[in-house]
């Protein structure tokens, strides 16, 4: 029988400890276990075969860390290993029931973009290795002792996409049931099952003791088959030597216990031995089986959240999406990310609890926007995102380097559409809108819109989609071309919740379109909704009335405990103030309403800096007039005392960032005028470098002396740094580095823009930059903080 | 879990470049209150540490481990190191939300994301801080005594070494700190260290800012009071 055939139906058996045992055979210390695979294939074949003999039926190939960071010769390895531990199964008798698992560990980089593995080149690392493994006739991809839920992402992306063997992905927990990388064991489980792999479970980390409670909550949360894989107790040390004390016979015991919990698939970890193995199968296969059950709950998980679909209706942020929003257009033409993240930032302070992300704009390359704005959002908001567009290159690659399982917007009931969108949601994993809309356009009656729907839950049937992770759209249009459309809408919504148990989900604004003090009708209809059943708003939660609309729902439907969240929503409302957004944010203080702008700007007052330009604009002066008159004065103080050692950094960064607010208010009030710049400079942190707080300061201070930055980010490679100067013919090249590390690739990254461009004046800093070396490496000019880098520029262009 | 130690005001502001001044306005102040708070609520705090036999020459040291020998050249480690018989090496991070706090700071306020850095730089410091004074009273019970921390890339010690640590201590399984190609560490906010056992105090072995060989440019350690 196959393994597929067999998982989540009976008692199965994995292997244990790898490590511990090649020690006792005289593997060194810094001495890769993998290499034994082809200088002593006997000894691995000794260890496989301990385990086939002790009873295990899936046995791990010696290849745990065998990736191209450790080995030039992978498939040569990883082969070998594969053919060791079948001749173990052969030479144990075992060749009837037992399976060889290709042993796929973590690759010991983090991914971007916390780390400087990117997703992609994790997967081809992983593809690497399972290929050789599934060619020598392995019989599964077990990745394990994963830490990270993203790097299990990319393993098990590898797997799909290398062969069709079952795949079994085991994590790591802290005892807390949290991964390394701070997600929880609901959303880890929510993702990989998204992903489709055979089964799931935990491993390492410790003993069997302290892994009984986070096997509970898998038993809890997952629909898939559970593998228990704890160590033998929890490590010490003893004469600089790793020791584990849990003999076979207590671990058997307290894996009887799991066992009762419902798990399928139970074995070892570090410290556990074929004595351990066959003591625990010996007890363990008498405990009576119980098959994995199906749970119903609807999860959108981020690396580190994890958002529940209903009963409580889920906020989904409108504000990333272009359509009708001039400045988020130009911010997209512009690759203006800080705008972007600015307002991820702010719907998620207002109470967002997913934002949906839609770059789709005529002239821009979608695809690749969908994927950098993805990365980036995911390195500021632990929230869950929508992924929204028509494009579908644009979904498959937002949906490839998502860290989590996202929901996806959309699929429509055309069959075209269908057979675009349902082959990615099945690959990859995610909550799928469903707009029932078709061929033949949007039905004007809810008769006609459950007859969709019901044709979008069937297609999602065919692709093995399950339900529960399909949400369909009421479709809301406006009532004033409509008369009927809301109660159409609210008449689907409720449909939807009664007849398919569904979840539900409404573009809430559309139902007010061309119609004034649109907010009213808005916030009300939402109110309707939910009360119709409504499972997620979109929703721009900045707005105040929206939010109220929600929050009083929650509280009168007794969805807020202790209507706690009301009560700190709104605990200083004033009544009568409509538009109180309820956040408990205080204005700028009072003490601070009376300072002119050049006095908020040189006490870093950010708040009273934006109202004192938006008062002087509204008196009628003109604006280059107020930034000359009172504005660069005032930063030239601060700067000047900065430069003298009177004022300290600080407070030199808070009066950046006040006078970056005051001229967001000019900005705000000139958008269609052109702006008056006095040159342009490409930032960045050399390749290597991760450190860009330096680099962050030097361009807050550039854009408030003038000039239009263009920030390549930091780890930026030379040759990005090289092309983008030609490309916008740049004139000044600002590099920084931290490290004395990294400032080899600085020298590199000058020598090719050298050669390539040599009418660029580069300027560098850092922490580990002094004058010498800067002439060292062939800089043009160093400058020691951002004061003295605005001032080489001036002298640049100013000249 | 919480960082579970106190941040130091002063040196959270030492970080941030205030050089032994007391004029910082209250508005600044209870910014970096609340920054130290959030630091610390949001900190997960971990380290894993091991103790070893070693041998201390002039200008080398042998770390001995189980069926690992590893070398490391430096007379400043040497120098710190000097009659011991032990070292305990340990890596320590306080996890990855400061670093989101710094990046999440970085797009709305150049301040804000200085105040964390140095909250972040703090809180490391004043954790292993913590957790050194555990050690060194466990240890002088023992009538043993212990010598400074000691990290790879400070004096004559290769940065490079970071790589025999996390092989030693196994660092990214068990407390999820990464190494990038560049040998830094993410989150940016661990560190990893030696700190000597030995049977007598090495008086001498505390150099503080002038054993360090960026004393003479570091912006830190004017007007500190460290030794």
């Amino acid at each position: 029988m196959s393994l597929r055939e067999r998982l989540g139906k009976e008692w199965l058996f994995c292997d244990g400890g790898t490590g511990s045992i090649l020690q006792k055979m005289g593997l060194k210390g810094g001495e890769l276990p993998e290499t034994w695979n082809l200088t002593r294939p006997d000894d691995i074949k000794a260890l496989n075969k301990g385990y086939f003999e002790a009873g295990s039926n899936i046995v791990n190939t010696n290849t745990f860390g065998a990736n191209r960071f450790k080995f030039d010769n992978v498939s040569e390895i990883v082969s070998a290993a594969v053919r060791i531990c079948q001749q173990a199964r052969k030479e144990a008798g075992r060749e009837d029931d037992a399976y060889v698992a290709i042993d796929i560990g973590p690759t010991g980089k983090l991914l971007e973009p916390m780390g400087d593995l990117p997703f992609n080149e994790a997967v081809d690392i992983f593809a690497e290795m399972i290929k050789a493994g599934y060619e020598a006739g392995g019989d599964l991809v077990l990745i394990e002792t994963m830490s990270d839920s993203y790097e299990a992402k990319a393993a098990v992306v590898a797997a799909k996409e290398t062969c069709n063997l079952p795949v079994i992905v085991t994590m790591v927990y802290d005892e807390s049931g949290k991964l390394l990388t701070g997600g929880g064991v609901e959303g880890t489980v929510a993702m990989l099952e998204g992903l489709k792999v055979d089964a799931i479970g935990i491993n390492c980390g410790f003993g069997p003791a302290q892994m009984l409670p986070i096997a509970k909550r898998l038993v809890e949360c997952s629909s898939l088959p559970i593998v228990v894989n704890p160590n033998a107790g929890l490590p010490r040390t003893e004469n600089g030597e790793t020791v584990y004390d849990v003999d076979p016979e207590e671990f058997a015991e307290i894996m009887e216990q799991i066992a009762r919990l419902g798990v399928h698939v139970m074995g070892g970890c570090c410290g556990t031995t074929p004595g351990h193995i066959k003591a625990m199968k010996d007890r363990v296969k008498n405990v009576p089986f119980v098959t994995p059950d199906a749970k119903n709950t609807t999860y959108v998980t981020s690396f580190a959240d994890c958002v529940k679909i209903g009963p409580r209706p889920v906020i989904i942020g409108e504000r990333i999406n272009p359509t009708g929003k001039k400045k988020l257009q130009q911010a997209l033409r512009d690759n203006n990310t800080d705008y972007i993240l600015t307002e991820a930032l702010k719907q998620e302070e207002a109470g967002a609890h997913i934002l949906d992300v839609n770059v789709g704009l005529p002239e821009i390359d979608e695809p690749s926007m969908m994927e950098d704005v993805i990365l980036k959002i995911q390195s500021v908001t632990n929230l869950p995102l929508q992924i929204d567009t028509t494009n579908i290159e644009a979904l498959e690659r937002g949906m490839r380097i998502y860290n989590g399982k996202p929901m996806i917007n959309s699929v429509n009931g055309k069959i075209e559409n269908i057979e675009a969108v349902m082959p990615l949601v099945a690959k990859y994993g995610g909550v799928l809108v469903g707009l029932p809309l078709d061929e033949s356009g949007i039905p004007e009656t809810s008769d006609g819109r459950i007859a969709i729907a019901k044709r979008i839950y069937e297609a999602a049937d065919k692709y093995n989609i399950p339900r529960k992770d399909i949400v369909i759209d009421g479709l809301a249009m406006t009532i004033s071309s409509d008369p009927n459309s809301a109660i159409a809408t609210l008449d689907t919504v409720r449909r939807v919740r009664d007849e398919f148990s569904g979840h539900s989900i409404l573009g809430v604004s559309n139902i007010s379109f061309g119609l004034p003090a649109r907010e009213l009708v808005n916030s009300h209809f939402l109110t309707m909704a939910m009360q119709n059943g409504l499972s997620c708003a979109i929703i721009n939660p900045c707005n105040g009335p929206m939010m109220a609309s929600f929050r009083s729902f929650n509280a009168l439907m007794n969805l807020d405990p202790n209507l706690e969240e009301y009560i700190s929503a709104y605990k200083d409302y004033v009544a009568g103030t409509a538009a109180s957004t309820g956040s408990s944010k205080a204005s700028s203080a009072s003490s601070s309403a009376v300072l002119t702008l050049g006095e908020a700007i040189e006490r870093g007052v950010t708040g009273r800096a934006a109202e004192a330009m938006k008062e002087a604009l509204d008196s009628g002066r003109e604006s280059l007039e107020i930034i000359d008159a009172e504005l660069i004065p005032a930063l030239d103080r601060v700067g000047k005392g900065y430069e003298a050692g009177t004022v300290f950094l600080p407070q030199l960064l808070m009066s950046a960032d006040a006078a970056k607010a005051a001229f967001a208010v000019v900005k705000e009030a000139m958008s269609d005028k052109p702006r008056n710049i006095k040159g342009r400079v490409i930032l960045a942190t050399v390749k290597g470098d991760i450190h860009d707080i330096g680099k962050n300061i030097v361009k807050v201070m550039l854009e408030n002396y003038g000039y239009d930055v263009i920030d390549l980010g930091k780890d930026v490679p030379p040759e990005v740094i090289v092309d983008c100067a030609i490309e916008n013919n740049i004139r000044v090249v600002g590099l920084s580095a931290l490290m004395t590390t990294t400032v080899a690739s600085m020298e590199e990254t000058i020598k090719l823009l050298r050669e390539k461009k040599p009418d660029t004046l580069v300027v560098v800093g850092g922490a580990v930059m002094t004058p010498e070396y800067s002439e060292k490496i062939g800089a043009d000019a160093y400058a020691k903080d951002a004061m003295a880098t605005v001032r080489y520029c001036d002298s640049v262009f100013e000249a | 879990m919480p960082l579970g130690v106190e941040i130091p005001l002063k040196e959270v502001k030492r970080y941030m470049g205030y050089h032994g001044i007391a004029d910082i306005s209250s508005d600044t102040e209870e910014r970096i209150r609340k920054a130290v708070d959030q630091v610390s609520s949001q900190s997960h705090p971990r380290i894993v540490s091991k103790e070893y036999p070693v041998t201390v020459s002039d200008d080398e040291i042998v770390i001995h481990a189980g069926n690992e020998e590893l070398v490391l050249h430096s007379t400043a480690l040497a120098r710190n190191l000097k009659d011991c018989c032990g070292a305990v090496l340990l890596a320590a991070t306080i996890g990855p939300a400061c670093d989101m706090l710094v990046r999440r700071a970085g797009v709305t306020s150049a301040a804000d994301a200085s105040i964390y850095q140095a909250a972040g730089a703090a809180a490391i410091e004043s954790f292993l801080d913590d957790y050194n004074d555990r050690l060194k009273a466990e240890y002088e019970a023992q009538g043993l005594f212990l010598r400074p921390r000691f990290s790879p890339g400070y004096g004559d010690l290769d940065l490079g070494h970071q790589k025999d640590w996390f092989r030693l201590l196994d660092i990214s399984k068990q407390i999820g700190i990464e190494l990038t190609d560049s040998l830094l560490m993410v989150p940016t906010k661990s560190v990893t260290a030696i700190i000597g056992v030995g049977i007598s105090e090495n008086r001498t072995a505390c150099t503080g800012c002038a054993g360090c060989n960026r004393h003479a440019t570091c912006e830190f350690s004017k007007g500190s009071n460290e030794t």
